[in-house]
């Protein structure tokens, strides 16, 4: 496949996976208001305030937190590795069409480096001092590439929204659940009763509505991070030099994870967990199914 | 009845005019990024010729052998400051790469000047402006190929030609900026 189809695909699989999400919400909306017995419109009229409201909060997170919970700091320009970071972020910055993201530098002896900022405009890319030191100059311009992608995609906005929508569920669920032990029994007798087993799958994809979002969450990370490996790929026209940053991500052990989870997707490899093998459960497809995707480039 | 027909037509009607308007914004941002870009390519062109006479500078009281080599550095920013078209102001600056690169290997011949600190930091700033060079000239490219692509494919074609819009060049690469400097001694 080419670069260009490998992102037409991971688009179109990211719009597919997001209306799965969507489809989500609203069937919890519909199947809490069903368990109540009230009209879809007047669930929708409560749940879809409190799933935006909700989703506004997880919105709202300042790009400053994120930088304090990595502990790090503006690239120092006086420092000669610090400086060719600086370059890099700007050359690519240049290749994407974008404003120059500001450059931070989290001390740490890990490869690792990530993207925040919901706008173009207000954009953060910092880098480990690990990757700094142990990264060549292609490598590093790969692994730029990749975070400047995010940046691009505004994968940072999708996953924070991800995040909130993930989370409203999961409130939703537990307010009609703890509803539902309340007072629902009463109230079921009071309307008839529907059938019980009825009432049983209600309560049980009440139940499993929160996982399925969770998956889901984890499916639309993976994919973004696939399409930024090949939107950087295409920015440096270098599939082989983010595959060479990543084949030393694999090698290097992570000792000392530092930073915000809510922003672990776009790491270029996730700080909390490192991904070797394919799991359902992770932020990140595994690394050794990355490299051989950019080598077939 | 005819009412009906009438909310229909109008319905078609604007559902119509929200896709020109919606081509019609998509063309012309899209043009407007070529534009943009090549002034990226420009301000970095200035930057890099702006860096020669202090490069010029500092070589000189170590390369007293070497006229030939800095003369040419000399020429190819003259061509920059001079080039009209995007075409020549690219060729011109293949020009200064060349002539550079030669400057560079033959600098390795003189201890002193390649521990200079100010022309280390000289020489890391040219080979950095040189990248945005490059990259800024690939977004160029990769603007008029997406600009090429709207105003071609369809229904894009429609509204371009109703538009007068035209299909833009890419710059090319000349072929002399791929041979390897050669270095006499």
């Amino acid at each position: 496949m080419l670069i260009e189809d490998h992102i037409r695909k991971n688009k179109l699989d990211t719009v597919i996976i997001c209306m799965f999400m969507i489809i989500l919400l609203f069937s919890v909306i519909f199947a809490i208001g069903y368990a109540f017995g009230v009209p879809p419109v007047f669930a929708t009229a409560i749940g879809l305030p409190i799933a935006l409201a909700y989703i506004m909060i997880t919105y709202s997170f300042s790009v400053q937190s994120v930088i304090s919970a990595a502990g790090a700091r503006p690239a120092n320009p006086q420092n000669r590795d610090e400086k060719i970071l600086m370059y890099k972020v700007e050359e690519m910055a240049i290749a994407a069409g974008l404003p120059t993201p500001q450059v931070y530098v989290q001390d740490s002896k890990d490869i690792n480096a990530f993207a925040t900022g919901k706008k173009p405009e207000e954009a953060i890319i910092c880098a480990t001092t690990g990757a700094i030191q142990q990264l060549n100059k292609e490598e590093l311009e790969g692994v730029i590439g990749h975070e400047m992608s995010h940046i691009r995609n505004r994968d940072i906005l999708v996953m924070t929204v991800t995040v909130g929508v993930v989370g409203a569920i999961a409130l939703l669920c537990e307010i009609a659940l703890r509803a539902l032990f309340w007072g629902g029994g009463s109230r079921g007798e009071k309307r008839g009763g529907g059938s019980p087993i009825l009432i049983v799958v209600l309560i049980l994809s009440i139940i499993l509505a929160p996982i399925f979002s969770r998956l889901t969450y984890f499916a639309i990370s993976r994919r973004r991070e696939y399409l930024a490996d090949a939107d950087g790929a295409y920015l440096t026209r270098n599939p082989e030099g983010l595959a060479q940053a990543l084949e030393k991500i694999k090698a290097d052990f992570p000792d000392d994870p530092k930073g915000s989870k809510t922003v672990a997707p776009l790491y270029i490899s996730n700080p909390f967990k490192r991904a070797l093998r394919d799991s359902i459960w992770s932020t990140h497809p595994p690394l050794d199914e990355r490299i051989k995707r950019l080598r077939s480039m | 009845m005819w009412l009906w027909i009438l909310l229909i037509v109008v319905i078609i009607v604007v559902f119509f005019l929200l896709i020109y308007w919606g081509f019609y914004n998509r063309i012309i941002r899209s043009e407007n990024r070529i534009d943009n870009a090549w002034a990226q390519i420009d301000v970095q062109l200035k930057r890099r010729a702006d860096l020669i006479p202090n490069l010029m500078e500092t070589v000189k009281g170590y390369m007293t052998h070497e006229r030939e080599t800095l003369q040419n550095v000399t020429n190819a920013r003259a061509a920059i400051m001079s080039a009209k078209t995007p075409q020549e102001s690219i060729n011109a600056d293949n020009m200064l790469t060349g002539a550079l690169k030669t400057l560079f290997a033959v600098a390795e011949n003189y201890p002193t000047l390649k521990a200079n600190e100010n022309f280390m930091q000289l020489q890391d700033e040219l080979t950095h402006t040189e990248d945005k060079i490059a990259y800024s000239r690939q977004h160029y490219n990769d603007s008029v190929l997406s600009f090429n692509n709207t105003i071609e494919v369809f229904p894009g074609n429609i509204f371009a030609r109703r538009m007068g819009k035209k299909t833009r060049d890419m710059l090319q690469i000349p072929e002399a900026s791929k041979e390897v400097p050669k270095v006499s001694f």
